[in-house]
Formats: structure tokens, C-alpha cells, sequence
């Protein structure tokens, strides 16, 4: 709900734009989960990339030369385990604010002001790491998460970073009233329907929902608003769930303009046409 | 503005979606390859298309649009906000070349006189145990077991003894400089990141490598093999021991930014402190790989002594010279000249 109060789990931020968003934190499962996954892929790769330059050095030498071959690729496997260690998240988080495992659980790196964090950030949280896994397990992180407003384990604090949730929702289409209102079902109801921001949010669920209602429980539902509703305003209808229907697009369309003819009230054509033809902004 | 001039939700959302889907499209492009990847005729268009996209979020908060249009158009904007906002506007090509130079020939020496303090305690942390274990051992060469077990310091010692006549092993130079990469570079930063814990992780892992480098010189000395050991550790020390010194030093700096943050809060001068002593850990680690190295390849070489001698010397004045007078002109900038 956009007009609620923030859970604590979230973050607030306000963009030069003066716009205010709000982020969902990721919490320490979650982040144990992405952590998890980037251990795989990163030490898999190591393990397979070690492989292969081990084959490739056992194969194609003379029998003497073996051994000092294997012990370069050795060299070679040790410098790339030190990558995987130092340089794997620093890198992923550092070019592209995420590192694979973050990337399969949805999750991001970002600023404390909500920006894409850069090299010295990168770096800071995840040489803090070190100290955030002591004094096992990731004891230090998780005690910190739990202390902090915006789950931040050590490397975070001093990073000024935090691990979000970014959510995308699909775009739903508007509610639209259909078919239209017959002019027999408008009678009583009154110009200008008030309803209040939690009224009007339940009836959006509820007419997002109802079709995937059975009749008999979209009735039973229905019935539960309708009636205080219906009683309030002075205004009734034969099936409930029309009734809400009708009253919400009253309440939230009443005296704008839209192109499609719809339910409400009769208007003076010219005027619409000319109102909606202007800039939509 | 009366209510009258509001559009329906419906015609509001088939107006704009076409902005909206193309907003949405760059957005993820930026997103999963980076911006530098989305060609700069899209990036031109994307800044006035997340403009009108705040401005329709403003408008649809204030015609008080139904939640999931809310929804979609604060993820939306979110999302564009990470890649317009980005730290990729600093990082042309050239400019981050000059940033690098900057950091080494400036940044780093600088930050290192800065902070001597810090860095002169590191030092001694370092210092006086290794020299108090290496003279233990030389007077009671089984002190040094107590802190190095006997079973590493046998091998060492014999290796040692047979001096440097062979050379390396073809292949045993890589081997070694992976190895060295791995565990000094690793010991250094993890020097510097557990000095958060008010600089005793730093401390600790001073006095105890300082100790045990100490100890293992000083017996392997008591056995006669002290010639070598010093021909060995000469060509890189100045490198490798400077870089812990630094690297400790950085970590001892963040844990007294935290212990005695003066007029700011705690939290926001401990995260001053490591945003500042960042390059010198930096620095560290670069040092680290050079001295690797020059340990895997030259120090443990059949080269004369009196040639190593010379090149470690010349090492250590350069090292010094380096850290004491690099940046020194620039010195007397103002922090904000420094940062433009």
C-alpha cells in the first residue's frame, strides 16, 4: 500500500526530484541465501578453470618437465584463488551493483542515499567481510544486521551500504466499469461519492480479485462493504458486487475526462473533447 | 488545479504507458549490461523520459491513482534512479587514468604522512617483537618453537643452509609467487579489516607476524644459516614488511577513528577514516605483489650477495624516499582544491 506507513523493514529516500521511494531491505536469510550461490559459482570456477589449466599443463610436456609445469599452474590456481577470495565481489558489486548469487535472489547493492555504489564502497564492505564472519559463521554480521535500522552488517556500516529488494510490479490496468451503467442502475446514487483511502483500497482488491471468485463468494464478499456503504450513501443495488463497482468508478472518476464513454454522468461532448486533447501532463 | 482537469486513470495510463515502456526498457538494458554498454543516442533519451516519469508518478500520487499504477511507476522511477544516478558520470577514460596516477604518485604517500601516527605505531608493533623474537632465539634457539612449530622451522632452516648455489626449480618461481600473492596479500587486508574492532585485530596481527618473522630469522641465524636468510629476505623486506606496517597502520587509524572520533558521531568517523585510508590499504596490497615478486624470482636466485645486498638496499631508500617525499608539492592544496 503506497499510502501506508513504511514497515521497518523498509527504507525511505528522497531523489533530487524530491520524489520519495521506498526500498525493501533485504534481510539476513535472503542474503545468506545470495551468499551461498556466490560461493558455488565462484569457487565452481575456480575449481573448473583449475582443472583445465592442470590438464593442460600435465598434457603436451616431456615426462621431466612435468613437475615444473604443474607447480606454475599451481602458482597460476593460487593467484585466482586469491581473486575468488578478495576480488570476485568487489568486482560484480563494484561494475554492475550486484554479484550473481544477489543477481538470482533479486537483490542489490546500493548507498545509503539509494545510488549505485562504486570501487571504494566495493571495496570497503567486502574487505570488511572479514570481520564481519567472526568470529564464525558470519556471527559479527548477522549480531550487527540485527542492531542496525537498515540491516547492515559490518562492511556496510563502514561502506555507508545497504542491500535492497528492488521491486518492480507489472502495470495493472486501470478498473474500468463494464459494462457501462445503465441509467435505470444510476438512479440514487449521488453526484459525489465520498470514500475514505482505506474504503477505496479495499474495494480496489476486492474488484481486482473478483474474478478469480467464485458468484456465491464474490456475493458474500461484496456484501460486506456494500451494505455499510450502500446504506451510508442512501444508494442500493440488486447484486453487490455491481454496487461497488459503480461506486468506485463514481468516486474516482467523477468529474475527469477520458476518451472511451463510460458509465457516469452525462457531459457536454464538446468541452471533454476539447479538455482531453491537451497535454496529458 | 480543480479536480475537473484530471484524467481517468484509463486515458492517463494509455497516454503515457508508451514513455513508460521505453523508460522501462533502457532502465533494464542499463541494468544488466552496465550503462557504459547502452549506446549514447538511448542515454540522451533516457534523462528527459525519467524527468517525465518522476513528473508522472507526482501527478498519479496526486489524482490519488489506484495502488498497482503507484506501484508500478515508484519501481519504475527506482529503477531509473540507480542508473541516472550512477557513479559513471566521474569515470571517463582519461579521467580515471589521471585518478590513478594521481592516487599513487600523490594520494597514497600523502595519506601515509597523514596518518604517521598511526603508521609509526604500527611500526612498532611490528618491530619490537620481531626484533625481541629474534634475539630470544638466537639466545635460546628453542624459544622460537614456542611460537613457530619445530616441524616448519627444520625444513626452513636446512633450505636455508644450502644456500642460494641452484637457484629455483623450473616452475618453483610461479609456484612461489602464487603462494605469496595469496597469503601475504590475504594477511594484509585482513590486517587492515579487523582493525574496526577499535584496532586490536590490527595490533594482534602485528605483534604476532612481527613476532614470529623475528623468531624464525633468529633460529634459523642460531643454526648458521643467517647469512643466507638475510641474503634471501633483503631484496623484498623493505617491500613486504613496509606493506604490513601500512596495512596495520590503516587498520590501527579506523579503530582510533572509532575509539576517539572527536566532534563527530562514531559511526560517521569511522567511515570518513576508511573512505580516506582506502588507498594506502591499496597501496599495501600493490607493494604485496611486487614484493611476491621479487621473493619468487630473485630473492631465493643464484645471484651474488653482494648484488642482492646492493639491490635491497637500493629497495628500502627508494621505498623510504618514496613514502617520505612523493606528493610533497601538492601538499599545501585545500581538500576541496584536491577534490574538484
Amino acid at each position: 500500500m503506497t499510502d501506508a506507513l513504511p514497515l521497518d523493514t523498509d527504507v525511505e529516500l528522497e531523489t533530487p526530484e524530491h520524489m520519495v521511494f521506498r526500498y525493501r531491505l533485504a534481510g539476513p536469510a535472503r542474503r545468506a541465501v545470495a551468499y551461498v550461490v556466490d560461493l558455488l559459482v565462484c569457487y565452481g570456477t575456480v575449481a573448473i578453470v583449475g582443472l583445465l589449466i592442470l590438464l593442460a599443463a600435465m598434457s603436451g610436456w616431456q615426462a621431466e618437465e612435468i613437475g615444473a609445469s604443474a607447480k606454475a599452474s599451481l602458482g597460476l590456481i593460487l593467484i585466482f584463488l586469491f581473486a575468488a577470495q578478495w576480488l570476485y565481489f568487489v568486482v560484480w558489486e563494484a561494475l554492475l551493483g550486484r554479484s550473481p548469487g544477489k543477481m538470482a535472489l533479486g537483490v542489490r547493492v546500493v548507498t545509503t542515499s539509494g545510488r549505485p555504489i562504486g570501487w571504494r564502497a566495493a571495496a570497503l564492505r567486502n574487505l570488511l567481510r572479514t570481520a564481519d564472519l567472526l568470529p564464525t559463521a558470519y556471527l559479527a554480521g548477522v549480531v550487527s544486521m540485527a542492531l542496525t535500522s537498515r540491516f547492515q552488517r559490518l562492511g556496510d556500516l563502514v561502506a555507508r551500504t545497504m542491500v535492497i529488494v528492488p521491486e518492480r510490479a507489472h502495470r495493472a490496468h486501470a478498473i474500468e466499469l463494464s459494462p457501462a451503467a445503465e441509467p435505470a442502475e444510476l438512479t440514487g446514487l449521488p453526484e459525489h461519492v465520498p470514500l475514505d483511502a482505506d474504503e477505496r483500497a479495499a474495494i480496489e482488491l476486492f474488484l481486482r480479485r473478483r474474478h478469480t471468485l467464485t458468484t456465491a463468494r464474490e456475493m458474500e464478499l461484496a456484501a460486506m462493504l456494500a451494505s455499510p456503504i450502500g446504506r451510508r450513501l442512501g444508494y442500493s443495488h440488486h447484486n453487490p458486487s455491481r454496487l461497488l463497482a459503480i461506486v468506485y468508478d463514481r468516486a474516482v472518476n467523477a468529474g475527469r475526462f477520458e476518451r472511451s464513454p463510460s458509465s457516469l454522468h452525462p457531459r457536454n461532448e464538446p468541452a471533454v473533447g476539447a479538455r482531453a486533447d491537451g497535454d496529458a501532463r | 488545479m480543480s479536480i475537473a482537469s484530471i484524467l481517468t486513470e484509463k486515458v492517463f495510463a494509455d497516454r503515457r504507458r508508451e514513455d513508460w515502456e521505453k523508460l522501462d526498457e533502457l532502465t533494464s538494458k542499463a541494468q544488466d549490461l552496465g550503462v557504459r554498454k547502452v549506446a549514447s543516442d538511448e542515454i540522451v533519451e533516457l534523462l528527459p523520459l525519467y524527468r517525465a516519469v518522476c513528473h508522472d508518478l507526482a501527478a498519479a500520487r496526486a489524482a490519488r491513482y489506484s495502488a498497482p499504477l503507484l506501484d508500478y511507476l515508484l519501481g519504475l522511477t527506482a529503477a531509473a534512479h540507480t542508473v541516472v544516478y550512477g557513479p559513471h558520470a566521474r569515470d571517463s577514460e582519461d579521467g580515471r587514468e589521471r585518478r590513478i596516477r594521481h592516487a599513487w604518485l600523490v594520494a597514497f604517500p600523502q595519506t601515509v604522512r597523514r596518518f604517521r601516527l598511526a603508521m609509526l605505531l604500527s611500526a612498532a608493533l611490528f618491530f619490537v617483537p620481531f626484533a625481541l623474537g629474534c634475539v630470544m632465539a638466537l639466545r635460546d634457539p628453542s624459544f622460537a618453537f614456542r611460537i613457530v612449530p619445530e616441524a616448519t622451522l627444520r625444513p626452513l632452516t636446512e633450505g636455508y643452509a644450502q644456500g642460494f648455489g641452484a637457484g629455483r626449480q623450473a616452475g618453483e618461481g610461479a609456484l612461489m609467487a602464487g603462494f605469496y600473492i595469496y597469503n601475504n596479500v590475504g594477511i594484509a587486508l585482513r590486517c587492515f579489516a579487523l582493525g574496526i574492532f577499535g584496532g586490536i585485530g590490527s595490533a594482534f596481527y602485528l605483534v604476532h607476524n612481527g613476532l614470529s618473522i623475528g623468531a624464525t630469522l633468529g633460529y634459523v641465524a642460531s643454526q648458521g644459516a643467517g647469512e643466507n636468510i638475510v641474503t634471501f629476505i633483503v631484496s623484498h623486506g623493505s617491500l613486504e614488511l613496509g606493506a604490513i606496517v601500512l596495512a596495520g597502520g590503516s587498520g590501527l587509524s579506523i579503530g582510533w577513528s572509532l575509539v576517539a572520533p572527536g566532534d563527530l558521531p562514531r559511526l560517521v568517523s569511522l567511515q570518513r577514516r576508511a573512505r580516506e585510508i582506502l588507498v594506502v590499504v591499496a597501496g599495501a596490497a600493490v607493494m604485496l605483489v611486487g614484493a611476491a615478486a621479487i621473493e619468487a624470482f630473485w630473492s631465493a636466485s643464484s645471484a651474488p650477495r653482494d648484488v642482492k645486498l646492493a639491490v635491497g638496499g637500493s629497495l628500502f631508500v627508494l621505498v623510504t624516499l618514496y613514502l617520505l617525499i612523493a606528493g610533497r608539492t601538492t601538499e599545501d592544496e585545500s581538500p576541496s582544491k584536491r577534490a574538484s
